[in-house]
Order: structure tokens, then C-alpha cells, then sequence
């Protein structure tokens, strides 16, 4: 018994469009992670309030610590990729160096977490001025970053640049949303707690 | 398991999210403005937080979700209000909105005066301040209207937008171990209506009438003390 001729013939497996499927799989998760803050935002109408951490002034110094702390360790992760992709001259990777970038992320992440809460719960969505409606536009585009590095981290056998470069946009992003919120909030309300 | 760690920061970040979308669900308060000390409560999500209250109130500060007024084209607003109340020859009010922030004092120019903080957004301001003190208002960009509470009285008002000179203005000395706190808003035909804590730490502070407000010195003479006062603008963001 023959197989039937009409029988497709499976095809090797494509390696290039495995790759591609590996990214855009969490790509399209990513930007549906990113649609979801910004409909929300834009939807759920601002209430002011948010629970908050007693002992600042008003939830934008909270915020703007927050994301500031969270920015430090996004450069962190800057600093600590270079090293272990041996990009900083003669500096030899050390064994905790990936420690150090995980929990580093980790950290950045669960600081901004809060941050991203009050903006949708309180605030929201918002276009009165360019810097708001770049720091919202920022704001969703970060966390649906965010998860397309952290989907795509533990997968094999990507391209070498796909890392780095989703890496690259994701810290761009938290600075971007940092000089579009803490900087100018700093900078309008002055520096204290 | 390696291999699931980001899965795990992820999902832990999602669930942190929305422990705290709940818990701010929770602890808004009910759209009723007379509400104000519903978020009192801390939730359970949140032992290690609490609704943010500023220091300088007596009662947290909590915003009204309820409002009708266009949240995104109001929502960060800078602007100065000043005027009468109704129905009281001397009792004004000064609010000053910076952000999503305010600034309110509310004085018969004698005993019943009271500094208020709060939120201002989405064209609603609420606001408490010490002993009970608690402002409910509409605003947009040509004038604020509502209540203010102070020292028991309530007063209904609507006041207009003014500029620098008029406004609100206030100074604070240590003397004597005491804290001596005073409160000028000018109206727009320069009267002054300004009220004198002299121990403002105290809970419920009693105040007299403030002595006359140099306005372009910046200065008032309360005895043998000069007091050297700070404009509050919401316009310039300053005394914020």
C-alpha cells in the first residue's frame, strides 16, 4: 500500500521561518500586552487615587523614586549585558555577572510595576501635551516590550542580534518613559521625598 | 526550570499588577464626594501600603472618580482661584491647582479659617485639611465652584481665576517653640482677608487676625516677628 499521492509530503523544516516564528509569536503577544495598558488606560475613567506608599509627599514623588530606582537598575542591565557579551575591554565576565543582570531586570521590573498601576488606575491614557501623550504611548510600548524579551529570552537558537537589539529597545523605553515622567517631575516640582 | 524563569518574572509582575489594580479598586472611595474618609481603610493587598494622604492633613486625601468634566483635557491643569464665599461679607477662599495637586485656604479674616490639600482631577477637587476641615468643588478654566467646611461653618462658593498680585499667600515662623502659620488670600480689588495660627502644629489650631500683608515686600510685621511670606501659585507651581 502506497501512500496516497494527494498525501502532502511534509516539508523539512524551514530554519528561517522557525526563527521568524519564534519572534513574532511573542511579538504579537507583546503588542497585544501593550493594546491592553493602553485601551484600559484609555477607557478606565481617572480616578486621582491609587494605593500608594505612606511617607511621600504626593504619589509623584512615589513615581518618580520608583521609576528613577527602576532606572538605575535598567542601566544596570546595560552595563552587565555588555559585560557578559564581552563588550567592555578587559573585563572578563564573572560567574555572578548573569545573576546580576537577572535579578537586576527582575528588580527594574517589579519597580515599575506599581509606577505603571497608578498611571493606568489614576491617570490614564492621557494626550494634553506631547510629553504626556509620549510618556503614555512609552509606557504601554515598555511592558509590551518587556514581555517579548522575556518571552523570547529562554528560546534557542535565535539569531545573535535579537536579543540584544529587543534588550536595547526595552531599556530605551524605561529611560524614555523616565525623562518623559520622574525627570520632568523632578525638574517642575524639585527633588525631595 | 530554568528555561521558565522570565515566564515566572512576568507572571509574577502580572499578578503584582493586578493585586494592586484590586486594591486600588478598593480603596477608592464611593463617587459620592461627602465620602471622603471611605479610603481610610487600607485593603488587605496592600499591609504595606496606604492611600496616600499628605502631611500636612489631618485626614486622607481622597478624589472623587465621579465627574462628568473632560478628565483628559483638565487632568494636569495650572491655575489660581480667588474670591467671596456666599452669604458671608468677609469669608473668602483661595485655591491654587498645580497638576493634579491643590492648594485651598479658607478664612473669615478672624477665627474660622482653615489650609486645605487635595487632588484636583478630571474638573473635581477634593481637599481636607485639619479639624474636619473638607473643600468639594467643580473647576475648569475660568472658575471653581463647590463647598468648603472650616471650623464647623459651610460655606458655598465660586470663585474666579485671578492673577498674581491677587491670590493666595502664606507665611510660617517658629517662635518660641511655636509654630506660627498665617494665611492671607487677596481678592482681585487688593482686599486682604488673612487669618494668624499662632500654634498651627497644634490639632485644632485657633487663629485671630492676620496683620496686613505687604505684598510687594513680602513681608508682615505679627508683633516683633517679621513674617516673611511665600506666594502660593499654582500658575508658577510655587509653595507646592
Amino acid at each position: 500500500m502506497t501512500a496516497q499521492p494527494t498525501t502532502p509530503v511534509p516539508l523539512p523544516p524551514d530554519r528561517a521561518a522557525l526563527g521568524a516564528a519564534k519572534i513574532v509569536v511573542p511579538s504579537l503577544i507583546g503588542a497585544l500586552v501593550a493594546l491592553t495598558l493602553g485601551i484600559y488606560g484609555r477607557l478606565h475613567h481617572p480616578t486621582g487615587i491609587a494605593v500608594n506608599i505612606a511617607g511621600f509627599t504626593s504619589p509623584g514623588y512615589v513615581k518618580s523614586w520608583l521609576a528613577t530606582v527602576a532606572t538605575v537598575f535598567a542601566v544596570v542591565q546595560v552595563v552587565s549585558a555588555l559585560v557578559m557579551y564581552g563588550k567592555v575591554p578587559h573585563v572578563a565576565a564573572p560567574s555572578w555577572i548573569g545573576g546580576l543582570h537577572r535579578w537586576s531586570g527582575r528588580i527594574a521590573f517589579i519597580l515599575a510595576v506599581p509606577v505603571a498601576i497608578h498611571c493606568l488606575y489614576a491617570l490614564g491614557f492621557q494626550n494634553y501635551s506631547t510629553r504626556v501623550l509620549l510618556h503614555s504611548l512609552f509606557g504601554c510600548a515598555f511592558f509590551g516590550a518587556f514581555t517579548v524579551k522575556m518571552l523570547i529570552l529562554p528560546k534557542r537558537g535565535l539569531p545573535g542580534w535579537v536579543l540584544p537589539v529587543v534588550g536595547a529597545l526595552v531599556f530605551t523605553l524605561l529611560v524614555a518613559l523616565w525623562f518623559t515622567s520622574a525627570y520632568w517631575f523632578f525638574s517642575t516640582f524639585g527633588i525631595h521625598r | 526550570m530554568r528555561r521558565n524563569t522570565p515566564l515566572m518574572t512576568l507572571l509574577t509582575g502580572a499578578v503584582l499588577g493586578i493585586a494592586l489594580l484590586i486594591a486600588s479598586m478598593l480603596a477608592t472611595p464611593a463617587k459620592t464626594p461627602t465620602s471622603y474618609n471611605a479610603a481610610a481603610t487600607p485593603t488587605p493587598a496592600s499591609t504595606a501600603v496606604a492611600v496616600q494622604s499628605s502631611p500636612a492633613v489631618a485626614s486622607p486625601v481622597a478624589a472623587s472618580p465621579a465627574s462628568t468634566a473632560t478628565a483628559s483635557a483638565t487632568a494636569l491643569f495650572r491655575a489660581d482661584y480667588a474670591g467671596r464665599v456666599q452669604g458671608d461679607a468677609h469669608a473668602s477662599v483661595a485655591i491654587s491647582i498645580h497638576g493634579t495637586q491643590a492648594i485651598a485656604y479658607a478664612c473669615n479674616g478672624s477665627v474660622v479659617e482653615a489650609w486645605l490639600r487635595g487632588t484636583a482631577v478630571g474638573g473635581r477637587l477634593v481637599m481636607t485639611g485639619k479639624n474636619g476641615a473638607v473643600l468639594t468643588a467643580n473647576y475648569d478654566s475660568r472658575r471653581a465652584y463647590g463647598n468648603v467646611s472650616a471650623d464647623g461653618i459651610t460655606y458655598a462658593f465660586s470663585v474666579y481665576m485671578v492673577k498674581k498680585p491677587s491670590g493666595l499667600y502664606r507665611a510660617t515662623a517658629d517662635v518660641r517653640g511655636a509654630t506660627i502659620k498665617a494665611g492671607w488670600i487677596v481678592l482681585p480689588d487688593g482686599t486682604q482677608v488673612g487669618s494668624l495660627e499662632s500654634n498651627a502644629d497644634a490639632a485644632a489650631p485657633s487663629a485671630t487676625a492676620a496683620p496686613p500683608l505687604d505684598v510687594a515686600a513680602g513681608t508682615a510685621q505679627d508683633g516683633s516677628t517679621v513674617l516673611h511670606v511665600t506666594a502660593i501659585s499654582g500658575v508658577t507651581g510655587s509653595g507646592f
